[in-house]
């Protein structure tokens, strides 16, 4: 490939040259597995389809599990078949020998707003949004976040709403949506918290008219029916509906918390589709992502899911000063995401004395279940929180828990992610040491039997930490010009913080690197 | 580092997380238990009732279940008693605060905002509120607007979260006034548009005008009374208005200026509204037509007048503050209740009463307004605003009467919880450990050096005299006391207390502070008798003098105790064998010191003229300035180590091995106090004699004052009893290196005990200003004069030259006075004559010669040859004759018969002005410890008397007794 020329390139130059990068990336895996910026490689066989077999020094199939020495881990067309020490490895089985490297499941997001062009939308209440339509590909986030070793990710709307739009699941692996769907609906996304600027009496009336205003529509439906109106017959028909098969019939309202008579007159095709959504969270179909940024917003937030239903599948994201309203969560036993740091500080009003509190040890202590999250920054990545939580007071497979299996649970993927076991998705990280030590690298990601990421062939990674632009990558001109600038998809929107650069990266564990500045806390 | 932050982060879990649910698992506990307040004066404001001399308020499970003068205190109840003088007024409802406001919705109607939705409880703002006694506040949802949505009522503490929404909605809160008008000019069509509403235009919105205002509000009522939607002021208005009709719910409307009240009043008669205006500052002109159109009024008041800092001036009229506003609306028969501004927080509302009263309130009335006023036009009086059986248990503590200014808040209690404290003063120096400032206000004020002051107030702060006068400050929370007299503490000028029947003559220079120990019971009933300091003689003489020592009886730590040791020497002149030998030893050992002080003045001199080489290490212009620096210290220093060694040989050889002895020395630690953990800490002195241990505790948490604890240590295993104001204190556990891990009792309750000791030696811990600051030994330079050495037994004779110490010299005959005086003044010191019988007669010649006479207790001389016509008062006739006299007990516990000594002198002739100062101001002057004790001045150590009359009366007895500022119990 020709080298760019020499001079200073600037911003927008330099863009380019990532986006062409990107596409480079892009065009490679067309159709078949390859590693992240190994454009120059030929692509490999997919192993989606096949068998792979990874053999690791060391497995440590999740929290709660014994590690194996020397085990190994066979994926069959995706998924998990085997993990152990004695698994015979079938002759036509691709082999990932890897004796000093630890296996570990893929981390588990349960909660994050990046990879989308923008985090929020400008309408109080708009839960037929899908996140799904927002998603970015080729968003830099999932490029980072194979790095950093998340294998499952539920991308949920920003805190700046009242009632949101559907997030999705995915992984950060492929070239349109559907190949990264792990599960399409994960859930609403509302807030119990105002926007900057808004009155919290505000964001407490919207949300609760608008379920107020769900019954008046369902009422109404029914009363037009019984008085023999096809006005919503003709609405669904113009607005192009789908009013065939299931959506020909009517159901009887379900739900636990209140019900419309007579619902079952009308076809659920009939039925809006902005409050369609609305309708499936009170009738319990539909999970939510509550965010509480002060422990006041808990009250309300569990008053809205009580008095409509869907306690049962709420999990409230909450700000570290949630740790007040533990109580208040602990009683109505939903799942929690942390976000926003481990530890709370603040001053006491009449000492001016500091006082810190480590959030996750109080919930610990109430019997909440807790997920940590990176808290949409990158450099805060999971397996960093993991770290630093049992610094500070929880045991190791507290910690592991709250990254892998419970995540994996509140989104309601158990079976699917958050350990190595047979039948689960062949989520593998292989690390190069133990997977909450400063001095372990992501060394390979595999993604459902597919080898997405192998740091070896990491192009931005060695270009900052060695300085080497690896042969068939587009020139970047000088490296010490070019490390900082900012890269891949267009800027992002509002509050979502630009965490992307590079200078958070992990240096190399003993050389220090010629580019890295920090360990891997160094974003702290 | 990084288990030293996750440490620290567990402690930091520790101190707040658990607090938090441990309340939550024990609050059921905690809240069935039956709590007796006692108090001097309650305040019910109910039919404006006042309780005076002793109340007592039973309550439970947070109510109140009875209240009044002869209430007996149920069983098992656990009494908190604020004292004769704390009154107890219901916790105080704030009509406005600024919490819970939302920025203002789009629309001018919105009366489906509610405030509770804004209320943060978890948040520590509300505390300064809770401090000046505010324990409910209304919210409202908005303001500035026609309808802005409805207000609620929250408590300001508590850890129950569900209690603390006394109202979710108490009022609906709109205006008619400028703000309102400020609203935008249209209000947004929904997006996206539904099938109901299509795509919207932005429509022009009411009000611009009063008169508009009262069109949007017309039609609104309207809309909402036929059931139908008022399109124009969103969707959901009119529904949502209709709501609260059907709730009764009061109409809160702003309406600043007279024309805007007159028509909110005509809508709301006719459309039958119940109102309340609120912001009626300048209501009081209309007060007749209001209570006509049988609304309520909210008047605000402004605290801090131009505290943004900006000077409108008052040209306008409205910007003329209006006082009378509240006193016109009650005469008239308006419901009142007084607020502060709405943009400011609550915690001057009781100020803010009494700023309203100003224009002709009732105290009484002005409370009501700040308390059960705004209760009752909030919809709350079920629960809040007076103090009545069945109510909620909220009050505020106060120091004085509700209104007055000097009055601050020492205790709020919220739902039977006390949430808030005056914190004590641990102001720097103060070593008296939760030592809370006080004032003492009385009718006389006696200071000690003959000034009274009708009436008087001293305040003490950090264990000192902050303030004396007529009228002092009164910090916030200060503990106010309230008597008839007060005077500083008496001195005992020549007594024994503390020697415990020793009749040995220590050696010149022994330290006395050895012999005495705080905390000690007879101590502590002579200080209560009012000697608060006793100048420590032994009894016996040594012909180089003895030691004496001023010290306070009552002080709790040893540092406080000793107020300088030795205060004098004690000689004996006349020698009652053979008078002829009378004044020998004294003129020696005074020849002596004349010559110590004569190489001192030589060296002094030597060394003001003598110039260091480069570089000065010392400025020598201090040597110059004054003698305060009477030692230099490089040459004494070694000396005085010297002498250390010499003192730290001699306590080895009277204790064992050290290391045999596991329990003599100081122990100190922290423990967790039942109910809440709360963290105390403790310390005690220890001395172990063969099996026997004695010693002292103190911790302000299980006895305000010292426990003198006694008992036995055998096979590793310590056992300790002892008395506190809390009751019976026992104290167990086996020493161990250092450690000591054990259970202390008080009172029933065992709390779990870890104690470190942090020295040995008792010695040296009782004595720290002999530990002076080392300085580094610098090398002296060539030429540098050499000081003499250091004498302890001659020092005290030399800081006596100086006037910094005192010498008491026991003579008796007029003759051997006159020899005695003579000798001392030669040395060029003026002694205090000890006994001197006959001084009486040498008055004249002694004025000015002698620092004073401690006189024996014949108070009257009588010459048997002339009878009992011619009988002299000895006291009298020296004061009359200008020399300062001191009344001494010679005696031990009998110290605390110094005042009937006294005032028998003054029933014999003596004034009792004079009498005064001899007890007070002239002991300790001569006795050379006046910069400390014997005058309630600014500055001087807080010792002071509480009396039912005038000192020095025979009837008059010492109620109470303050030594450091901290109350003796």
């Amino acid at each position: 490939m020709p080298t760019m020329p020499t001079t200073t390139p600037t911003p927008r130059l330099a863009l380019a040259a990532l986006a062409v990068a990107a596409l480079a990336v892009s065009s490679a895996a067309t159709g078949a597995a390859s590693s992240v910026g190994g454009s120059g490689e030929p692509a490999r066989p997919a192993a989606a389809e096949g068998k792979l077999a990874i053999k690791a020094g060391k497995v440590i199939p999740g929290p709660g599990r014994p590690a194996i020495d020397g085990g190994v881990i066979l994926i069959e067309s995706g998924r998990i078949t085997a993990v152990g020490r004695d698994v015979e490895i079938p002759w036509d089985a691709t082999v990932i020998d890897a004796p000093e490297w630890t296996a570990f499941p893929g981390f588990v997001e349960a909660h994050t707003s990046r990879g989308m062009d923008r985090p929020n939308e400008n309408l109080e209440v708009a839960p037929f949004l899908s996140v799904r339509d927002s998603i970015d590909p080729i968003n830099f986030y999932f490029e980072d976040a194979l790095r950093w070793g998340l294998t499952t990710i539920n991308v949920e709307q920003g805190h700046d709403t009242v009632i949101a739009g559907q997030g999705i699941v995915v992984k950060p692996w492929g070239l349109t949506v559907e190949e990264m769907t792990v599960k399409p609906v994960a859930g609403i996304k509302i807030s119990a918290t105002p926007k900057r600027t808004l009155s919290g009496a505000t964001q407490a009336q919207v949300l609760r008219r608008a379920f107020g205003d769900l019954r008046r529509y369902l009422e109404d439906l029914v009363q037009q029916k019984r008085e023999g109106s096809d006005r919503s017959r003709r609405e669904a028909l113009f607005q192009g509906r789908e009013l065939e098969g299931e959506k020909a019939k009517g159901r009887a309202m379900e739900g636990s918390a209140w019900k419309v008579e007579g619902l079952e007159r009308v076809p659920r095709g009939e039925i809006d589709e902005k409050q369609e959504p609305l309708l499936a969270l009170v009738e319990g179909r539909m999970p939510a992502f509550v965010y509480c940024g002060r422990p006041s917003d808990v009250r309300l937030a569990l008053e809205v899911a009580r008095e409509n239903g869907f306690l049962a599948r709420t999990t409230l994201v909450v700000s570290p000063e949630c740790w007040k309203a533990a109580g208040e969560i602990a009683e109505a036993g939903v799942p929690i995401v942390i976000e926003g740091g481990l530890v709370h500080t603040e001053r006491d009003p009449f000492t001016g004395k500091e006082i810190e509190t480590f959030v996750p040890k109080v919930f610990q202590e109430r019997g909440v279940r807790f997920a940590l999250s990176a808290s949409n920054s990158t450099s805060e990545s999971l397996w960093y929180q993991a770290a630093l939580a049992t610094g500070l007071g929880l045991t190791r497979e507290q910690a592991l828990s709250a990254v892998t299996t419970v995540p994996a649970e509140i989104l309601g993927l158990g079976k699917r992610v958050g350990s190595l076991e047979p039948g689960k998705d062949g989520n593998v990280l292989l690390f190069s040491g133990d997977p909450l030590s400063v001095s372990s690298w992501v060394e390979r990601v595999i993604l459902e039997g597919v080898e997405v990421y192998d740091r070896s062939k990491d192009v931005r990674m060695k270009h900052l930490l060695e300085g080497v632009t690896p042969p068939g990558t587009a020139a970047m001109g000088e490296e010490e010009e070019v490390t900082h600038e900012d890269e891949g998809p267009p800027p992002e929107a509002g509050d979502e913080k630009k965490d992307g650069k590079k200078d958070e990266e992990k240096p190399p564990p003993k050389d220090g690197g010629n580019g890295g500045n920090g360990g891997k806390g160094g974003g702290r | 580092v990084k288990r030293g932050v996750s440490a620290l982060l567990a402690l930091a879990a520790l101190a707040w997380a658990l607090p938090a649910w441990t309340l939550a698992r024990s609050e059921a506990a905690a809240r069935a238990e039956v709590v007796a307040l006692q108090a001097g004066t309650v305040h019910l404001v109910e039919g404006g009732k006042v309780l005076e001399g002793g109340v007592t308020i039973v309550l439970r499970d947070g109510k109140i279940l009875a209240v009044g003068k002869d209430v007996a205190v149920p069983p098992g109840a656990r009494v908190v008693d604020y004292g004769a003088d704390a009154v107890i007024v219901p916790g105080l409802v704030a009509a406005n605060s600024p919490y819970g406001v939302g920025p203002p919705s789009r629309r001018t109607a919105d009366p489906g905002v509610l405030a509770v939705d804004n209320f943060d409880p978890f948040s520590s703002a509300y505390l300064a509120d809770v401090a000046g006694g505010v324990t409910s506040a209304y919210l409202a949802p908005a303001r500035g607007r026609l309808i802005a949505g409805q207000g609620a009522v929250v408590k300001l503490a508590g850890d129950d979260l569900r209690r603390r929404v006394v109202s979710r909605s108490a009022a609906l809160q709109g205006s008619v006034g400028a703000e309102a008008r400020d609203v935008p000019g249209y209000w947004d069509p929904p997006v996206p548009a539904t099938v109901e509403v299509g795509l919207g235009v932005a429509e022009p919105q009411l009000p611009r005008t009063t008169m508009g205002a009262i069109v949007a509000l017309t039609e609104l009522l309207e809309a909402a009374r036929s059931g139908k939607e008022a399109d124009a002021y969103g969707p959901g208005a009119a529904r949502e208005l209709a709501r609260v009709l059907g709730t009764g719910l009061p109409w809160r409307i702003d309406a600043g200026t007279e024309t805007e009240i007159r028509a909110i009043l005509r809508l709301a008669q006719s459309e039958r509204l119940p109102l309340v205006i609120d912001g009626a500052e300048r209501a009081g002109e209309l007060a007749d037509e209001i209570r006509r159109a049988g609304a309520s009024a909210i008047v605000e008041v402004d605290v801090a007048p131009n505290s943004a800092g900006r000077d409108f001036g008052k040209g306008r009229d409205d910007r003329w503050p209006v006082f009378d506003t509240a006193a016109r609306l009650v005469r008239a028969g308006v419901p009142i209740a007084i607020a502060t501004e709405d943009s400011v927080r609550p915690r001057d509302l009781r100020f803010a009463a009494a700023v309203a009263s100003r224009g002709g309130l009732a105290a009484d009335a002005a409370l009501r307004a700040i308390t059960l006023g705004p209760a009752e036009i909030l919809g709350v009086a079920d629960r809040v605003g007076s103090i009545a059986p069945g109510k909620d248990a909220d009050f505020a503590v106060l120091n004085g009467p509700p209104l007055s200014a000097a009055s601050s808040v020492i205790a709020t209690w919220i739902d039977g919880e006390p949430v808030w404290e005056a914190p004590g003063s641990e102001a720097a120096g103060s070593k008296a450990p939760g030592s809370k400032p006080v004032v003492i206000e009385v009718a006389e004020l006696y200071v000690g050096d003959g000034e009274v002051l009708r009436p008087g107030q001293v305040l003490m702060q950090g264990g000192r005299i902050a303030e004396v006068g007529r009228r002092v400050a009164h910090p916030l929370g200060v503990v106010v006391v309230r008597g008839h007299a007060a005077m500083p503490g008496m001195i005992d000028a020549f007594g024994h207390l503390g020697l415990d029947g020793s009749s040995k003559a220590p050696p010149t220079d022994y330290k006395l502070a050895r012999v005495v120990e705080p905390g000690d019971r007879v101590d502590r009933r002579v200080a209560r008798a009012g000697v608060t300091t006793v100048v420590l003689t032994p009894r016996g003489q040594s012909s180089s003098g003895t030691p004496m020592m001023a010290y306070k009886p009552a002080g709790h730590d040893l540092e406080l105790m000793v107020l300088s040791d030795p205060t004098a020497l004690h000689f004996a002149w006349t020698n009652t064998r053979n008078r002829v030998e009378s004044g020998k030893d004294v003129r020696e050992v005074l020849a002596k010191a004349i010559e110590y002080e004569k190489k001192w003045k030589e060296y002094e001199a030597a060394i003001a003229k003598w110039t260091p080489p480069e570089p000065t290490p010392e400025p020598e212009t201090k040597k110059e300035a004054g003698k305060e620096e009477k030692k230099p210290e490089g040459a004494s220093a070694p000396e005085r180590k010297d002498d250390e060694k010499k003192d730290e040989k001699a306590k080895g050889k009277e204790k064992p091995e050290p290391e045999a002895d596991p329990v003599t020395g100081i122990w100190e630690g922290k423990l967790a106090l039942p109910p809440n953990e709360s963290e105390a800490s403790l310390r005690l002195r220890l001395r172990l004699e063969g099996k026997v241990v004695t010693g002292a505790l103190r911790c302000a948490q299980v006895s305000e004052g010292l426990v003198a604890l006694g008992g036995t240590f055998e096979e590793g295993k310590l056992a300790l009893a002892g008395l506190g104001s809390r009751g019976f204190v026992t104290l167990g556990g086996e020493p161990e290196e250092g450690k000591l891990e054990g259970k202390l009792a008080v009172g029933g309750t065992e709390i779990e005990l870890k104690l470190e000791r942090t020295t040995k030696d008792l010695d040296e811990a009782r004595r720290p200003e002999l530990r002076r600051e080392k300085k580094p030994e610098e090398k002296e330079p060539k030429g540098k004069p050499r000081a003499p050495g250091t004498d302890a037994k001659l020092e005290p004779l030399r800081n006596a030259m100086h006037g910094e110490g005192a010498v008491v010299v026991d003579v008796d005959r007029a003759v051997e006075i006159l020899d005695c005086v003579k000798a001392f003044e030669e040395a060029g010191i003026k002694p205090v004559l000890y006994g001197a019988d006959e001084a009486w007669k040498v008055a004249d010649a002694l004025k000015g010669r002698v620092a004073g006479v401690i006189l024996t207790h014949q108070v009257l001389e009588v010459d048997p040859r002339k009878g009992l016509s011619e009988q002299r008062n000895r006291f009298a006739e020296l004061a009359l004759a200008g020399v300062p006299v001191a009344f001494h007990s010679a005696a031990e516990e009998g110290a605390s018969d110094l005042p009937l000594i006294a005032a028998y002198a003054v029933a014999q002739g003596m004034s009792p002005e004079g009498a005064l100062r001899a007890l007070t101001h002239d002991a300790a002057a001569m006795l050379a410890i006046a910069s400390r004790v014997g005058r309630l001045a600014q500055g001087m150590d807080g010792d002071v008397l509480l009396l039912d009359g005038p000192p020095l009366e025979p009837s008059t007895s010492v109620l109470r007794t303050w030594v450091n500022g901290e109350e003796v119990r």
